[in-house]
């Protein structure tokens, strides 16, 4: 099973273990993974499931969409270029390993 | 294991007057029972309100026996199946994009807000439900939906007429004759605007419907928007009033909030006090088990996300309106697939906009005789009244 690494604002490093087709949203709330609020459950309207992907990860991980770019504008946090949704991040093999750093709010 | 515990003595009475410190027993006693009173299992923990939600799957909105369908003269969208209510709602997104809130509907907001606050009198004692928030709510909910010519007083009276007849579990005739009366007006005044917006689209909720690619009947185009009227005028109401109350009651934590500009938190700890939607109705499609309590497939669950909102679990005294508490997240916008539609808007009008415009004009604002404030509602809450003295 592929492994998701959540980095909290202070540094704190959290491994779990996800199941392909997961999203990383999901993966976070299924480990109790703190600093994830997703209020809608992954249908891309809340904004509280913002992540921003580690630096050597952004091209396995690609590119927000353009209504996840709007959406986006909606997060409590300040939005970098590196900034995604979480729920909209599928896991799959080729993310094992994959870093995401969460951000100081999500509401 | 065992079905939910009856309860027959909680009223509605009492669920409508002091919900709170029911729901607290509930919480240590029977976080899910079956109330006598109003027929349904109500679940007031945190953890389980927000898994019913979450899982649609499961817990699905079709509860048949209600008076919603007679109130709204149409087959209301929780009565469809999946794929055509998604249809339903999808026609009236686009309305509700992150680009309009920004550049048409924040804007807006911005400038009546500033009207609206203009128009109250200084120095003498002016009640802010009637005065400010009912009919501001009501006027940025007519320009979004594309009814701008229907006055604050109309869609303020619909609203009401609309509540009061989904509600209406008692079959009384009175409520209905009330709501047909209105259905008319609102028909009327939504006919006269289709050439109009035909000619000249814009982004409002009525024109994106009418001038889609492949619309929805047109039938349908009504019902949404009645759905939104109903709906889109007491939350934003109650919240600002919640707020408001929340903030004049609490003189030290308003000046921090001054101090930091953190309005956002101070409005979602008045969404988090007293959630402006109380409770939300779920119907099990098959047998399931909750907190190890059966449940039976068709049973009615109420998620009481105002109690929700008070679990000791999350938060310390929830039971005190407190803008310095450590953030925890409330269920007051629902969660899941029906998170509402309106989170972005009212988060962004209500705590960026109205709340430092407000106590900016008005430093000195004072609440008159806080303690004979009415609190009210069993699904919907908030104060009945908000009388203070501004300058
Ligand atoms: C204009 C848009 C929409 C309106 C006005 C609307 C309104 C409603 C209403 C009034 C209900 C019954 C709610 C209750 O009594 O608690 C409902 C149920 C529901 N809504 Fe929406 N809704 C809209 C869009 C959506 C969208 C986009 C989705 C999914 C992405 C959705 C998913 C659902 C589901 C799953 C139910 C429960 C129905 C069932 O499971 O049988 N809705 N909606
Ligand atoms: C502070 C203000 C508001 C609060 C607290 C609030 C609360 C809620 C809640 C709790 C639900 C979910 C009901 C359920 O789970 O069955 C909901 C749904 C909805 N809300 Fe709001 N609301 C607010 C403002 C608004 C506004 C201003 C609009 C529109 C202009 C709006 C439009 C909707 C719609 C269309 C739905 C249906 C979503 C669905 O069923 O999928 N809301 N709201
Ligand atoms: S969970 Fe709501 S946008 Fe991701």
């Amino acid at each position: 099973m592929p492994k998701i690494i959540f980095v909290s604002p202070e540094g704190g490093r959290t491994t779990v273990e996800a199941s392909d087709g997961d999203s990383v949203m999901q993966t976070a709330l299924a480990n109790g993974v703190d600093g994830i609020v997703a209020e809608c459950g992954g249908a891309m309207m809340c904004a509280t499931c913002h992540v921003y992907v580690d630096d050597d990860w952004t091209s396995a991980v690609g590119e927000a969409s353009d209504d996840e770019r709007g959406m986006l504008d909606f997060a409590a946090s300040e939005v970098r270029p590196m900034s995604r949704l979480s729920c909209q991040i599928t896991v799959t093999g080729d993310l094992d390993g994959l870093t995401v750093h969460l951000p100081d709010a999500q509401i | 294991m065992a079905f939910a515990p009856t309860d027959e003595t909680i009223t509605i009475d009492q669920l409508t007057r002091d919900p709170y410190s029911i729901y607290r027993r509930l919480r240590a006693e029977a976080p899910v029972v079956t109330v006598k009173s109003i027929g349904r299992t109500l679940l007031t923990k945190a953890a389980d309100t927000r898994a019913v939600k979450d899982n649609a799957a499961l817990f699905s909105n079709n509860d048949p026996n209600t008076p919603m369908q007679r109130a709204f003269q149409a087959h209301t969208l929780m009565r469809k199946d999946g794929e055509e209510h998604m249809r339903e709602r999808m026609a009236m997104t686009p309305t509700f994009s992150p680009a309009n809130l920004k550049t048409l509907w924040i804007p807006a907001y911005e400038k009546l807000a500033g009207e609206y606050l203009d128009r109250l009198p200084r120095d003498e004692v002016v009640d802010l439900f009637p005065a400010l928030a009912g009919p501001l709510a009501a006027r940025i909910l007519a320009i979004i939906l594309g009814i701008p010519d229907a006055t604050d007083e109309e869609m303020q009276y619909w609203s009401q007429a609309l509540i009061d007849g989904a509600g209406n579990f008692g079959y009384a005739d009175e409520p209905f004759a009330r709501v047909d009366a209105c259905h008319a007006a609102m028909n009327a005044m939504v006919e006269a605007r289709v050439p109009l917006l035909k000619a000249e689209p814009d982004q409002s909720a009525l024109s994106v419907m009418i001038n889609a690619e492949d619309p929805i009947p047109f039938s349908q185009v009504l019902a949404n928007l009645k759905i939104a009227i109903g709906g889109g005028i007491n939350e934003p109401r109650d919240s600002l009033l919640t707020v408001l109350f929340g903030l004049l009651t609490n003189p030290d934590q308003l000046d921090e909030i001054k101090r930091t500009g953190n309005w956002s938190t101070a409005f979602e700890e008045g969404l988090r006090w007293v959630a402006p939607i109380q409770a939300s109705s779920r119907c099990a499609r098959e047998d399931t088990e909750i907190r190890g309590v059966d449940i039976r497939k068709g049973e009615i669950i109420m998620t009481v996300q105002a109690s929700a909102n008070h679990d000791e679990e999350l938060f310390e005294d929830g039971h005190l309106y407190n803008a310095l508490r450590p953030k925890s997240p409330h269920q007051s916008f629902g969660s899941g697939p029906h998170h509402c539609m309106g989170t972005h808007l009212a988060r962004a009008t209500i705590g960026k906009i109205m709340l430092p415009m407000i106590f900016e004009r008005f430093p000195g604002m004072q609440l008159v005789e806080p303690e004979k404030v009415v609190w009210w509602g069993f699904g919907f809450r908030g104060p009945l009244s908000l009388p203070v003295r501004l300058n």
